[in-house]
């Protein structure tokens, strides 16, 4: 999984666009089409070329090998994260998708070193080459906020209600830096005028809930860029917004990256998100990863049945067809009592007598630096349409 | 926030009104006043029924007795109207002038306990949060539950039939045997343990070091005759005030930037100073000065903080007038303590008392008597504060929890806050809102309880009055002792949420 | 997924999920609070307290098997020091019996073990019915106060309001010096009617909440009736809230009687419960500290494990049961 990465490119005239658009004309009574459409689509006309633009450094920033978090509770041992590897570059914007419980925001908070104490974390993740899990604590407290930042989901909680934005933002830097409050403030004041809040001055000294959702998010955003991290992390930064605003954010986000530097990590679980921002992307399922590639190849070379249907599930994405949603079926295993075998193969219609004795490992495909961990990954190589495994509703209900 | 509060005064008038109305009727149908006198059959039995009758206006029927009564007690509440008019007891006694001695007594009783259960429970309450699923917290739940479940009355008889004759006992002859001294060092010993927390070392450490300190120095303090006449002295009000200034800089602001700490310091060293140059003003001083002393030294603290402070100026003015705090209660203890022994011979070695608010006919100066107070306060206090113990640890406790649980403190702790600062910044600030509700609720519950622990110790305080009236079949009394108690309560739910909507923006400002 | 398509998909869904969830939801209930050992030893204890005293001196009509009587009259022996012996022989102690009064005699004679099971009957009775009849008062006043919000709600909320300001003990001495002359009974429904303000309040906000809920609003806007919804929808919902808080003030309960007893507002004789006889016996604690000691045991160990069954009952809704242990 360390294979040199190139961003992707897709030009104006892809198809992909186009499919997209006709999705969104097509029958879609929840209008999730629009937002879909809506996200991917401005960030690929604003910022697609930016991102090509800040090509991925050869360094090494953030290197997770192997990490796997457990927890212990009364029902039993949560495993929430049961192996994952994945390297981040510098400049890079690396993707993890997932259904909720997938494990993708253990596996980060395992990152920020922000788990329970309850939890036990094996495996290592350095950055820049030095072992995290091995620090003491102060000097990873002083990598958090400093070198590797957040941005979490729900904006209406992460803000604490009875401090004003300044000072929970002049917070992030006293905390790092001495320094007379004064100047922290107009750090602050920066930092919100970069990440596109009108007045800046005047909004530090308001509190969290005079700001609206999306402008608390920019808020939460600027707080994570005010002390110019390497990396940020970024889990699920617009699932809680407004259809509306979230392609905006993903916009600011893309934007502030390049102007400082940093790499990125966006969770979700949604892939229409990623489509048009990410280099790489990182599927998980059952706390594992199941597929890693580079986003074209995970749209269009899919070679893990779960893509596939995540693909399926995404109004419009769908190749081919007739623009129906072709959902999974089922929700995730326990993650207590794992069965043994495929974890998917519950759900999954390619399922085989070998994907319920054995769980597959991630393996090499036929494309370049490619890896899912399926045992069949072949048959959706030959596939024309992988997501075409995957059942429509109308055709379940009959 | 004007509007709100003009809001909330309106409707508190409402609901005394009717609260009162209500206790009104109850206490005028709880029983007859005449019931005695009409079954006594000796001579001039129709004139005393008569005399009575006007005297508590039985003639009137009850809802309108209750508008002239509430005339009469407005004028109590609301200044410049008039004299103060409560009605008359079955006696003759005016209610107001009855009112207003026990009103002091109970109100004392109440506000310490009030204070002291506040401080404690939320302390331990903080202190299991931090450290859920300890031993400590387990013990602590375990203790909870065991004084919501005493029964007041009957650990207060305890307490005074028990406890005080001991403890008065050991206090005429104190001496530490070695088993006992031994007992406290290892219980001193586990609790700070389970508080500090830590590895393996690190507990063994905290353990020997509480051990060797509480047991060691209960031996020496009981060797050295300190029990029999105890004091602190200049030395260790020192000590105490050097020790608050590291330890509070230590909680409130941390050593990574030193001004703070040198601003705690000169606080310390300003207050033992003062303690040494105030001498002969604080060998009797009147309330009075006290007040103002206390006005000074807060407003050298702030000064102090706001010379040093330097970049760390807000946290520098907090930590200073905390050690002011810390560093007056001990000055005033250690001159308390200076009436020891005076007092000890005044009572006759029988220091812990058991009946009554006050030692008759004993002046002792203003630290004298304020030993007499505390004293009295002593036991009183200890039954009547176990079920507020117990509410306001195990509130904030789990409040704290739930707090330490919101998105946040976890944003907080992402930006690589360290762990003192999420807490008491972030967790405690939002944490703590909630209990200034709990405490106009508890208010309530301490005084149902004072009723009770007066008449165990014979404290002549509202509670008293109030059980002596039901007893005699004497409304006013009675009405008085409702008209006060629904005054403090809409008075303290009222004062509660307006601090609660001060503290929390989203309510003072949307 | 293979059910034909509904008519009211949302609602019928939506009920479909609530009835398993119910189901299961029950299932993990009971399951945690069995698991939950305090409380399940205190639930043995607070039965095994109950059986002793009502099966010692009889309900009503039917007599006992303990040989004493709670009124009679005897001569006092040995003081009237307790019997009970618990240290064996073997141990150097008197060997294990009850002896003739375990619990001693009081200064009248009268066997004090007859007596104090006699009291524990009585409290036990009379914190039952507040715990109960107070409880159902509350969830009535709540449910009303929650459901049809506007006026309704208003003059509720006010009248709750205007009732807690008065110091429970102190209202219901008034009013129980004269319930107490009709007996525990009549005592017991007359301190009920000031316990449930809390409840009345914890109830409302639960019904705020649940109300805005969508299986509600579909239902709602399926027509169906107010009364339904309450029952079907919204009580279910709540049952962990009132059951627990309905044990806990049992556990209040306990203790309010038996206060208000000890002031002498409660039981009166002849009558008796374990308040009165603190009470009656508290100067003789030095002379005779048992007649003070055993009533207080009683109230400490009754009032204890009722709590502990509510904290269980607590936990085992409690749906942030994700408890992790480190
Ligand atoms: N503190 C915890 N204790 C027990 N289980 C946890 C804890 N935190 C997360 N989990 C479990 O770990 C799994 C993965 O969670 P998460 O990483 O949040 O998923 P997501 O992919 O939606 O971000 C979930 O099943 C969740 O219930
Ligand atoms: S291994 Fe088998 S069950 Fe698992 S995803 Fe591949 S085909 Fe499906
Ligand atoms: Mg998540």
């Amino acid at each position: 999984m360390t294979q040199p990465n190139q961003p992707s490119q897709p030009s104006s005239d892809d198809p992909f666009v186009d499919h997209r658009s006709m999705g969104a004309a097509g029958p879609d009574p929840l209008g999730l089409a629009e937002a879909a459409a809506g996200q991917v689509s401005s960030a690929d006309r604003a910022h697609l070329g930016q991102l090509g633009t800040s090509a991925v450094g050869t360094e090494e920033l953030l290197r997770v090998d192997n990490l796997s978090v457990d927890f212990p509770t009364d029902d039993g041992v949560v495993h929430a994260v049961r192996g994952v590897s994945y390297s981040l570059r510098s400049g890079e914007v690396l993707g993890i998708v997932g259904e909720s419980g997938s494990g993708k925001s253990v596996s980060s908070m395992a990152v920020m070193g922000l788990l329970p104490r309850s939890a036990r974390i094996n495996g290592s993740i350095s950055f820049r080459g030095e072992s995290v899990l091995d620090m003491p604590p102060a000097v990873q407290r002083s990598l958090r906020g400093r070198k590797i930042a957040m941005i979490f989901q729900d904006p209406m909680t992460a803000m604490n209600p009875v401090h004003t934005v300044g000072d929970q933002l002049a917070e992030a830097v006293l905390s790092h830096e001495l320094m007379p409050k004064r100047k922290a403030m107009a750090r602050a004041e920066e930092a919100l005028a970069m990440v596109g809040i009108p007045q800046p001055k005047q909004r530090l000294r308001n509190y969290p809930h005079e700001f609206s959702g999306g402008m608390r998010q920019r808020a939460m955003i600027a707080m994570a860029i005010i002390n110019d991290p390497d990396v940020i992390i970024a889990d699920e930064p617009t699932t809680a917004l407004d259809v509306t605003v979230q392609a905006q954010i993903l916009e600011k986000l893309v934007e502030v990256k390049d102007a400082i530097g940093a790499a990125i990590v966006l969770i979700t679980h949604d892939l229409g998100v990623v489509a048009g921002m990410t280099h790489r992307v990182l599927v998980m399922y059952a706390g594992r990863a199941v597929e890693v590639g580079e986003t074209d190849d995970i749209f269009y070379r899919t070679r893990m049945p779960y893509t596939a249907g995540l693909l399926g599930s995404i109004p419009g994405l769908d190749s081919e067809s007739d623009g129906r949603l072709r959902p999974i079926h089922g929700s995730p295993p326990s993650l207590i009592n794992l069965p043994s075998g495929c974890p998917f193969s519950p759900r999954c219609p390619l399922a085989s007598e070998l994907c319920r004795q054995e769980e597959p490992d991630l393996m090499a495909t036929d494309v370049m630096g490619h890896v899912a961990a399926c045992h069949h990954w072949q048959r959706l190589a030959e596939a024309d349409d992988p997501t075409a495994f995957f059942r429509t509703e109308s055709e379940v209900s009959k | 926030m004007l509007a709100f509060i003009v809001r909330r005064v309106i409707a508190a008038f409402g609901i005394l009104l009717a609260g009162t109305f209500i206790a009104y009727v109850l206490v005028a149908l709880s029983g007859d006043p005449l019931q005695r006198l009409r079954e006594d059959n000796s001579p001039g039995r129709e004139e005393r029924i008569a005399s009575m009758t006007e005297r508590l206006d039985l003639d009137t029927p009850v809802p309108l007795r209750y508008v002239k009564w509430l005339g009469g007690a407005s004028q109590c509440v609301l200044p410049f109207l008039g004299k103060c008019d409560l009605g008359q007891s079955v006696r003759g006694q005016d209610v107001s002038s009855l009112l207003g001695n026990a009103m002091t007594s109970t109100l004392q009783l109440i506000t310490v306990a009030t204070i002291t259960a506040a401080i404690i429970g939320v302390m331990v309450g903080i202190i299991t949060a931090l450290r859920q699923y300890s031993r400590l917290d387990y013990t602590a739940t375990l203790a909870s539950f065991l004084f919501v479940s005493l029964p007041l009355f009957w650990f207060a008889v305890l307490l005074k039939q028990y406890i005080a004759i001991d403890l008065n006992d050991w206090l005429a002859d104190p001496a530490v045997s070695l088993p006992t001294a031994a007992i406290v060092g290892v219980v001193s010993g586990l609790v700070w343990a389970s508080i500090i927390g830590g590895d393996r070392r690190r507990v063994w450490t905290s353990f020997a070091g509480a051990f060797v300190v509480s047991a060691g120095g209960l031996l020496v303090l009981a060797e050295t005759g300190w029990f029999r006449s105890p004091g602190l002295g200049p030395i260790v009000v020192a000590v105490v005030g050097l020790a608050a200034a590291v330890g509070l800089t230590a909680l409130l602001a941390g050593f990574r930037y030193r001004n703070v700490l040198y601003a705690a310091l000169a606080t310390a060293v300003a207050g033992i100073v003062a303690n040494l140059a105030l001498d002969s003003v604080l060998f009797n001083p009147s309330w009075g000065v006290l007040f103002l002393l206390l006005l000074l030294a807060v407003g050298i603290a702030v000064g102090i903080g706001y010379a040093i402070g330097g970049m760390q100026r807000r946290q520098a003015i907090t930590t200073s007038v905390w050690v002011t705090i810390v560093m007056g209660t001990t000055i005033v203890a250690d001159r308390m303590l200076t009436a020891w022994d005076n007092y000890f011979e005044f009572v006759d070695g029988r220091v812990i008392a058991t009946f009554g608010s006050e030692t008759p006919n004993y002046d002792g100066g203003t630290w004298g008597n304020l030993l007499d107070t505390v004293t009295h306060l002593a036991l009183p206090t200890v039954a009547l504060i176990l079920v507020s113990v117990a509410t306001y640890s195990r509130y904030t406790r789990a409040s704290m929890l739930e707090v330490m649980n919101q998105d946040y403190v976890r944003t907080a702790r992402s930006k690589g806050l360290t762990d003192r600062t999420v807490v008491v910044r972030h967790a405690l600030r939002n944490g703590l809102i909630p209990i200034t509700t709990l405490m106009a609720f508890d208010l309530a519950g301490l005084i149902g309880g004072a009723v009770i622990t007066e008449t165990v110790f014979g404290w002549q305080g509202m509670g008293f009055m109030f059980v002596d009236a039901l007893r005699n079949v004497d409304p006013n009394p009675a009405m008085a002792f409702f008209l006060v108690t629904g005054i403090v309560a809409v008075l303290f739910n009222m004062l509660a949420d307006i601090a609660y909507a001060y503290l929390d923006p989203r309510i003072r400002l949307g | 997924m293979s059910t034909p398509v509904d008519p009211r998909p949302v609602a019928s869904a939506e009920a479909e999920g609530m009835a398993i969830v119910a189901r299961t939801q029950a299932q993990l209930v009971r399951r945690r609070f069995f698991r939950h050992r305090l409380a399940m030893a205190s639930l043995v204890v607070f039965m095994a307290v109950l059986l002793l005293s009502f099966s010692a001196t009889g309900i009503g009509p039917i007599p006992g098997w303990w040989k004493h009587d709670y009124t009679t009259v005897a001569t006092v022996v040995d003081g009237g020091r307790p019997t009970l012996s618990v240290v064996p022989t073997f141990l150097g102690g008197d060997g294990v019996h009850l002896g003739e009064h375990p619990f001693g005699q009081d200064n009248k004679g009268i066997d004090y073990f007859a007596l104090t099971m006699r009291g524990t009957q009585i409290s036990v009775m009379i914190a039952f019915i507040v715990g109960t009849l107070g409880s159902f008062i509350g969830v009535l006043i709540g449910a009303a106060a929650g459901f049809f919000r506007g006026w309704t709600e208003t003059i509720l909320m006010r009248f709750t309001d205007i009732i807690i300001i008065m110091p429970l003990l102190a209202i219901c001495a008034v009013i129980a010096n004269q319930a107490g002359n009709a007996g525990p009974f009549w005592l017991a429904v007359v301190i009920s009617l000031f316990t449930w303000t809390g409840l009345a309040r914890i109830v409302r906000g639960e019904f705020l909440s649940l109300r805005e809920k969508e299986f509600v609003e579909a239902a709602r806007a399926a027509g169906t009736p107010a009364w339904r919804i309450i029952r079907k929808h919204i009580l279910p919902n709540t049952l962990g809230v009132i059951l627990v808080s309905a044990t806990l003030s049992l556990a209040g309960a306990v203790i309010l009687e038996t206060s208000l007893s000890f002031l002498g507002f409660g039981v009166k004789p002849p009558d008796t419960s374990l308040g009165r006889l603190i009470s009656d016996y508290q100067s003789a604690f030095v002379t005779r500290p048992w007649l003070f000691i055993w009533p207080g045991v009683f109230i400490v160990t009754i009032a204890l494990t009722v709590n502990f069954i509510g904290d269980g009952l607590r936990d085992a809704f409690d749906p942030r049961q994700n408890k992790v242990r480190s």
